[in-house]
């Protein structure tokens, strides 16, 4: 009854998921719940889909439930909303972001061209 | 003493040659050469991760400044000036995609497809020892700005154009998903398995880069 998939897939010490595979209880909990919730792969895959529109209320509570066994797809669904934070202030802070800059070329006939205006 | 206090303020609003819409910078006037200047870099170096050809970088950076002088009457300083021209910038870069978006096809579903397949079991799992790590804030966050930046801007040069296009246009220019497909004529679908690519590849690419670095 148990997941083979436990034991061949080892977890590191900084699995900080609520629900561990410890114990018997433990093991079903987790085997229960992997196999109703979706799979990592496709976690991964509505997770990203959940940045552009809205998930069904059931597909959030499912999501949920994966969380509790998988910090990792939690971790994903948290660092993708870093990404997005950190992705809307990079366009003005683009000139920290190191070479190359505008060439003394341009910049000289950037400034002949406006200065006609 | 009060009355003092008040009065360059007064003088300010009653003669100075300020203009009344002038940006926060200490009365100093709208120059278009002092845009160059001061925001030259970063306009052309946003434009440059966005469009990956120098030319055309250098021409949406011209374009954005020639609006700027036609509409700055319009900016009323609520914004910082920075973030006012990075504005006039963004609406260029949508405008050069949706005309480029007419003549070739953005959909790109070959790149990055199998690239993560290690990262799971047959299963469908993550591998454990593989999967996302806790990302923890640095401490010296404000020292290493521009690092982080330089970083973000290596993983976004790796990503396969098409896809960087459209991430960008999610999450730097904040268009609607439904907006991004008819300006680039790609199905919705599509799209969100391009999103999905182009967030795995640069989650991991941080992680790698940033995150997980040799301190």
């Amino acid at each position: 009854m148990e997941p083979k998939v436990e034991d061949s897939n080892p977890r590191p010490p900084d699995d900080t998921s609520a629900i561990q595979p410890n114990g018997w209880l433990g093991r079903m909990l987790v085997w229960i719940i992997s196999g109703a919730t979706p799979k990592c792969r496709d976690v991964v895959r509505i997770l990203s889909e959940q940045m552009d529109h809205e998930l069904p209320l059931l597909m959030r509570f499912r999501l949920r439930l994966h969380f509790s066994v998988c910090c990792w797809c939690e971790r994903y669904m948290k660092q993708l909303h870093y990404i997005r934070e950190t992705a809307r202030r990079f366009p003005e802070h683009a000139d920290e972001a190191g070479d190359p800059v505008l060439s003394p070329e341009a910049r000289f006939r950037l400034k002949h061209v406006l200065n006609r205006q | 003493m009060k009355q003092l206090g008040a009065e360059p303020f007064s003088s300010a609003a009653a003669g100075s040659p300020m203009p009344p819409m002038a940006p926060r910078r200490g009365g100093a006037q709208t120059n278009p050469e002092r845009w160059v200047d001061e925001h030259g870099d970063c306009l052309f170096r946003y434009a440059l991760v966005r469009v990956r050809r120098r030319e055309v970088a250098e021409d949406l950076v011209q374009d954005t400044l020639l609006a700027a002088i036609r509409s700055r009457e319009k900016f009323a300083g609520q914004s910082s000036e920075r973030s006012w021209l990075t504005g006039i910038l963004k609406h260029k870069i949508s405008d050069h995609f949706r005309k480029l978006g007419r003549e070739m096809s953005f959909t790109d579903l070959d790149s990055l497809a199998d690239e993560f397949s290690e990262k799971f079991v047959p299963e469908g799992y993550w591998v454990h020892v593989k999967g996302p790590k806790e990302w923890k804030p640095d401490p010296d966050e404000v020292l290493h700005r521009a690092e982080f930046w330089q970083t973000m801007r290596h993983c976004l040069d790796k990503l396969p154009e098409r896809i960087a296009n459209v991430f960008m246009l999610r999450e730097m220019d904040e268009v609607e998903s439904k907006e991004i497909c008819s300006m680039l004529s790609i199905s919705e679908s599509n799209l969100w398995v391009m999103l999905h690519r182009a967030r795995m590849a640069l989650r991991e690419c941080l992680e790698i880069n940033w995150f997980n670095r040799e301190k």
